[in-house]
């Protein structure tokens, strides 16, 4: 048994099935996927990242109707202020969301927007990710089963965040999504993605993301993976960001056993683009983040700043690329990855890239690994700390600077919790902060 | 701007002055290679059993490799049966001294401004001259031999210090390291080597000058230094070629030994004919440069300005392998027209209380593409290992390229590393803030590149073995250092 038998068993459960458009994509896809399969460490892009546990198993998607979620795991993540569409195991889940008061026609489940307007999807789908032609990118193109189709008219600032809640809850499970996001002119939105997990068994959870910014659109896109200590995450966002539009992307990734997120966006003239990121990796955790920025268009600016910790047996990698094209004249790039670096097993892999082909640029980057600062540790010490609290309050600090640019307010909080609660004895109280 | 572009244009368009081509008899082998090539290359040379076979060894090794096609480099395949792997400058015997060399030869090498005479009186820099494939003189062979140094061509050792070439050779880059090193392996027909007893000073700077004068021939040359507990020694290389149409190959290997407290210095002026403005001709430099700090509080640091080859592909790296030993790497690659550089090296972390130190600056013009690639690998044992890396690139035109790719791998929490890099064109604000102050465009901009990579910047004309010499003298300040 293999993926492509499994789905062709499942054939009637994936959307879209009587569009050609999408069955001719779905069938390259599935192609693709059959030929090259996940991809390999010997591909440059993932040197530091063996999918091999993957491949080695093979996990199922979900059967029928969305399976029943714990009320309370849910309404723990979930944000009071925002607008909600939940995803069980890969399938919407319409008692679970909230989406009461939404413009009309502005969210919609992918596997519904296939049925009622197709064009609409057409007009977004696999045109950006059609770019990423890796393992992965294909397998969701083949085998998705649903996602979110956001799609923000002209003009139109979205009130409240959308938050798309992603819950795995089956053993060995599989959940394939894609999704997408268009915001036309002069439009604002904020979506917020938050992956998480019931259980204690292993599932893989892949999805992709595609970002369509129009001219002088605004996204604020959030993305916050607590996945189980056992599970196998990919994320792919593709944006590509007309002129003038801005794209503030912040990902927070504390959970999963393999987990890879890449970043990549294309900018357009005067386009603005800040990445933000943080990685725990904590416990036995693989946590891989790619970022790729392609400057296409003179005078954009982007601003990518990224920590990572790497403690117990973690290993935390990060690879950020910046491409200025030549016609990217007055292109302002700037990238930081600072990284901590907890213990003798852990491992921080970084590589931090510049390819610039116009002269009239300012581009810098920096990487730094290291471990705390002794005489920072010793200070707290002497004020009565004892040394692992102390380590845990710095590394706390060190954390909180990237958390605290997250907004709204109760998705800080969220994320703080989450960072406490992987450092028991920081002796921080929530409260406090 | 107008008259700062002039300058920039000024100093982009010099012409290559070492391109002449001396017509010398040569003997050279067919072009081609296999079995009975390396044969005759090892017969030719006199060389013992041991070395054929490590020879054919690598050879064996090399027909299952690939090419590289990773760097950020593009150029036609290269037929590797089409060069000729053996050239050597016709002579009934080995010279004795230098009055025994062809006038004609030694003619060459003062057109490149290296007096072979001369530099014995004047610099005190002991010269190892290699001409297509052969070494043809070593200045101040007895002053070093009173010291203990030794200092000859890599046949010359192989004739008379088997035990140590036994020993060394291959021990830093293993015969089937990359592709290139393999094929050097197999056909390399001459070098340097240099041994430095225990606690010798080596009493001069060392150098060679590598020319590669006939058509149709590949260059593959190996140089071999160890340097023993508590010595120290100063290398100097230079290379040119004449101009052609056609490209020409040049793969050479450099191993470096340092044990207990030895420090090698190594340094580099790459000058290989460049090729045309249109990207005709000029050098392929696909160079394994690798040192070893295999001893404790040992030290090996590159030097290295690389102006010519059509293609560079070159990456000296450091194995800190003793405890407290330094690695230090400052490049400065300069790139025009349509040249490519793909060059960095590798800092491989492995005893405690390591320290390496990265400064790389890259200038790129005309349609060039400059890339830095480094590695920065910390294993577990390296505790409280150290790096700072440095590389800046600077834009001269709007349609070059310089990129960066710097792989960083940690496996040691009391490890502290930093890595830095900008790209920029020199900034209004700079030539204005100069021009304000009374300088000329003109200087302001000769002042501002010069700045960029100080003391390394002034060696490009390559005059070279005096300058070369003052290049060595100059301490590395600032920046650099």
């Amino acid at each position: 048994m293999n993926y492509a038998e499994q789905f062709r068993q499942l054939a009637p459960l994936l959307p879209g099935r009587h569009l050609d458009w999408l069955e001719a994509l779905r069938r390259a896809g599935e192609a693709r996927f059959a030929t090259g399969g996940f991809p390999s460490p010997r591909e440059e892009e993932w040197k530091y990242t063996n999918v091999a546990p993957i491949e080695k198993k093979l996990f199922k998607p979900a059967a029928g109707e969305s399976a029943r979620v714990d009320k309370a795991t849910l309404e723990r993540y979930r944000l009071p202020e925002a607008w909600s569409l939940v995803f069980v195991d890969g399938v919407y889940a319409k008692d679970r969301s909230i989406t009461a008061g939404l413009p009309e026609g502005v969210v919609l489940p992918l596997a519904e927007a296939l049925e009622r307007s197709p064009e609409q999807a057409e007009a977004f789908f696999h045109k950006i990710a059609a770019r990423e032609e890796h393992g992965f990118v294909a397998f969701t193109t083949a085998y998705f089963r649903d996602g979110a189709l956001i799609h923000v008219p002209a003009g139109l600032r979205l009130e409240k965040p959308l938050q798309i809640i992603h819950v795995a809850t089956r053993p060995d499970g599989l959940s394939v999504l894609r999704h997408l996001i268009a915001v036309e002119r002069n439009a604002e939105a904020r979506v917020i993605e938050t992956y998480i997990g019931t259980g204690s068994a292993s599932y893989l959870t892949a999805a992709v993301t595609e970002i369509h910014l129009d001219e002088n659109a605004g996204l604020e896109h959030i993305k916050l993976q607590i996945e189980t200590d056992k599970a196998y995450h990919f994320g792919g966002i593709y944006a590509e960001q007309a002129r003038s539009a801005r794209l503030r992307q912040h990902h927070a990734a504390f959970g999963g056993l393999l987990a890879r997120t890449e970043i990549h966006s294309e900018l357009g003239h005067g386009a603005e683009c800040e990445l933000d990121g943080l990685f725990l990796a904590t416990g036995r955790r693989h946590l891989d983040t790619h970022t790729l920025l392609r400057h296409r268009a003179p005078q954009a600016i982007s601003r990518e700043s990224y920590r990572g910790i790497a403690a117990g047996r973690g290993r935390g990698v990060f690879s950020g690329r910046i491409v200025v094209h030549q016609d990217a004249q007055k292109t302002d790039a700037e990238m930081s990855s600072r990284n901590l670096l907890l213990s003798e097993d852990a491992e921080i892999d970084s590589k931090p890239q510049l390819e610039i082909h116009a002269d009239d640029v300012k581009c810098a980057h920096g990487v730094t690994v290291g471990q705390l600062d002794s005489s920072a540790v010793f200070y707290l010490q002497s004020r009565g700390v004892d040394e692992l609290s102390a380590r845990n309050m710095l590394t706390f600090a060190f954390a909180n600077e990237m958390v605290e640019k997250i907004r709204p307010d109760s998705l800080k909080h969220q994320v703080q919790s989450a960072l406490l609660a992987a450092l028991p004895q920081a002796d921080i109280r929530e409260d406090w902060l | 701007m107008a008259a700062s572009a002039k300058s920039l244009e000024k100093f982009i368009h010099k012409d290559y002055k070492p391109g002449f081509f001396t017509d010398l008899e040569a003997d050279t082998l067919p072009p081609g290679l296999n079995e009975d090539v390396i044969r005759a290359i090892s017969m030719k040379k006199n060389e013992p059993e041991f070395m054929l076979e490590w020879r054919l060894e690598a050879y064996r090794r090399w027909l299952t490799m690939e090419e590289p096609q990773w760097a950020y480099v593009h150029y036609g395949p290269v037929d590797y049966q089409g060069i000729s792997y053996y050239s050597a400058p016709k002579a009934k015997e080995a010279p004795k001294s230098l009055d025994e060399v062809d006038p004609k030869l030694l003619d060459t090498y003062n057109k490149l401004g290296i007096p072979l005479y001369e530099q014995e009186r004047l610099a005190g820099v002991a010269v190892d001259a290699v001409f297509d494939s052969v070494s043809v003189a070593t200045t101040f062979k007895d002053k070093l031999a009173a010291a203990g140094v030794i200092f000859c061509s890599m046949s010359e050792a192989i004739q008379n210090h088997p035990e140590l070439v036994k020993q060394y050779l291959g021990s830093v880059v293993p015969p089937a390291d990359n592709f290139f090193a393999a094929l050097n392996s197999a056909v390399f027909s001459d070098g340097s080597f240099v041994y430095i007893p225990k606690g010798v000073r080596c009493p001069m700077e060392l150098s060679t000058y590598f020319r590669i004068n006939a058509a149709k021939t590949g260059q593959f040359e190996r140089t071999l230094i160890i340097a023993e507990e508590g010595s120290y020694v100063s290398y100097l290389e230079g290379c040119t070629a004449p101009m052609r149409d056609e490209n020409q190959l040049h793969a050479a290997v450099v191993e470096l030994v340092a044990l207990d407290n030895a420090e090698i210095k190594y340094s580099t002026v790459q000058n290989w004919y460049p090729g045309d403005e249109e990207g005709r001709g000029g050098i392929y430099n696909f160079v394994t440069k690798r040192g070893d700090c295999r001893g404790r509080k040992s030290k090996i640091s590159w030097t290295q300005v690389e102006t010519g080859s059509a293609i560079t592909w070159k990456y000296p790296s450091c194995i800190l392998r003793g405890d407290e030993s330094v690695g230090e790497f400052y490049s400065v690659a300069v790139t025009n027209h349509c040249q490519q550089a793909d060059t960095g090296t590798k800092m491989i972390h492995i005893g405690k209380n390591t320290t390496s130190t990265i400064i790389s600056k890259g200038i790129s013009a005309g349609r060039a593409q400059n890339s830095y690639r480094g590695l920065v690998k910390i294993l577990k044992s390296a505790e409280n290992a150290r790096n700072y890396t440095q590389c800046d690139s600077l834009l001269i035109g709007d349609q070059c390229g310089a990129h960066t790719f710097p792989y960083i791998e940690v496996k040691q929490p009391s490890a502290r590393l930093e890595h830095e890099a900008t790209t920029s064109k020199i900034s209004q604000d700079q030539l204005f803030f100069c021009q304000q102050r009374g300088l000329s465009a003109e200087d302001a901009v000769s002042m501002i590149v010069n700045g960029f990579c100080k003391q390394v910047f002034k060696e490009l004309p390559m005059e070279f073995a005096v300058e070369a010499q003052a290049l060595l003298g100059i301490s590395l300040e600032g920046s650099v250092g």
